[in-house]
């Protein structure tokens, strides 16, 4: 009997891919659709949207939360810190500090970070569409950029942006575009590898 | 009495500001340059610059490193060493260039802004990171280059007709056009 351990093993390579739901495809270049879009826009603050990149899953787009000028003893840094909740419980005391984003289809079906789901890679996939928010970076408290993937393509018709902010005196605001421009986007998205056959 | 005196809640500086080398005016929308660049590609890695968000002072991008799908993924190690990054550099028309190595970034306590082309990678990780450049480009060709030895992405390069990025700033929205705040 050997008293020798059995050599380590290195790891294995695994295949691993995160759903469709939660970014887009890896293998393509996304068509751009250049919307640049002012959702909201107080004295104090603003909100915009632009660059949409599209995919046959989905489209990605950036938010611009703008602050004028700082407001002494206000907290908000745009909530970003907690999918613009800052903490707060959308559905409790403080629900108007809740900044709310959504998206809504000519068909009447939407979504909103009211119904982020934190099991990104778990479960079944969800029915489009839906709406993550997966990127936030700001350096202080004026300005700053939200990138925002949305799962599912709309059907033609208008596509809306909405925003609302009760406690920021921000009520709710709708830009809409032509999902047409999206649809066109999405079929100008190019395979980076094209000898290689898409699941 | 409690032994330990409470603490004054905690709160970030209220009156910093980011240095405008840094980002973009935080008084503004961008113009969208409305392509993604495809800079390298290799049988198992490519390099995609995508939203490219255009402002009279420079413009934003995502460096996405993109993996072949049907490829196997190499078991995830942390870099800690800058030369386990991806190198990226921006070349402009009239021979003006900036990379993302982190030696090129201004001191923070700097009160003059850098020279234009400043390239700021603000986030950095194995599917890329966010890029701020500093300055935009004469008219002609803006090159964007690419090396990551590690991932045996060997040195590519790619262009954009600078133009796309002009039109684009000019494009940029002034919130508050009345500069006076409320």
């Amino acid at each position: 009997m050997s008293a020798s351990e059995p050599p380590e093993l290195p790891e294995p390579e695994v295949e691993y891919r995160r759903p469709a739901w939660v970014e887009p495809p890896a293998d393509l270049v996304p068509g751009i659709v250049p919307v640049e879009l002012i959702l909201a826009r107080t004295p104090e603050r603003a909100i915009g949207l632009t660059g949409i990149r599209a995919y046959p899953t989905g489209f990605g787009c950036t938010l611009h939360m703008r602050l004028r000028e700082v407001i002494p003893g206000e907290q908000s840094n745009f909530g970003a810190f907690n999918m613009f909740g800052d903490g707060v419980d959308p559905a409790g005391e403080f629900a108007d500090y809740f900044l709310r984003v959504g998206v809504g289809f000519a068909d009447g079906r939407k979504a909103t970070n009211l119904d982020h789901r934190r099991d990104l890679d778990e479960g079944p996939a969800p029915d489009p569409p839906t709406l993550w928010l997966v990127r936030w970076e700001g350096y202080d408290r004026l300005a700053w950029e939200v990138d925002v993937w949305v799962y599912g393509l709309p059907p033609p018709g208008p596509l809306a942006f909405v925003v609302e902010w009760p406690a920021r005196h921000i009520p709710e605001s709708r830009v809409e575009i032509d999902a047409g421009l999206v649809l066109a986007a999405a079929a100008r998205a190019a395979p980076i590898w094209p000898d290689q056959p898409r699941r | 009495m409690s032994f330990f005196e409470p603490l004054p809640p905690v709160r970030p500086p209220t009156d910093y500001r980011a240095p405008a080398w840094a980002r973009g005016p935080e008084d503004m929308v961008p113009g969208v340059v409305p392509v993604a660049l495809l800079v390298a590609r290799t049988a198992t890695h490519a390099v995609l610059i995508d939203g490219l968000l255009v402002y009279p002072t420079g413009f934003d991008f995502d460096l996405a490193v993109r993996r072949r799908p049907s490829h196997p993924r190499q078991p995830h190690h942390r870099g800690h060493r800058w030369d386990d990054r991806l190198r990226l550099g921006v070349r402009f028309a009239d021979g003006r260039r900036a990379d993302n190595h982190p030696r090129h970034w201004p001191h923070p306590i700097d009160d003059q802004p850098p020279d234009p082309p400043l390239l700021y990678q603000s986030t950095s990780g194995p599917d890329g990171g966010h890029v701020w450049l500093w300055g935009l480009p004469p008219p002609g060709p803006l090159t964007f280059a690419c090396e990551w030895p590690t991932q045996q992405i060997p040195p590519s390069q790619a262009e954009l007709d600078a133009g796309l990025v002009l039109a684009a700033a000019q494009r940029a929205q002034t919130l508050w056009p009345d500069q006076r705040p409320p």
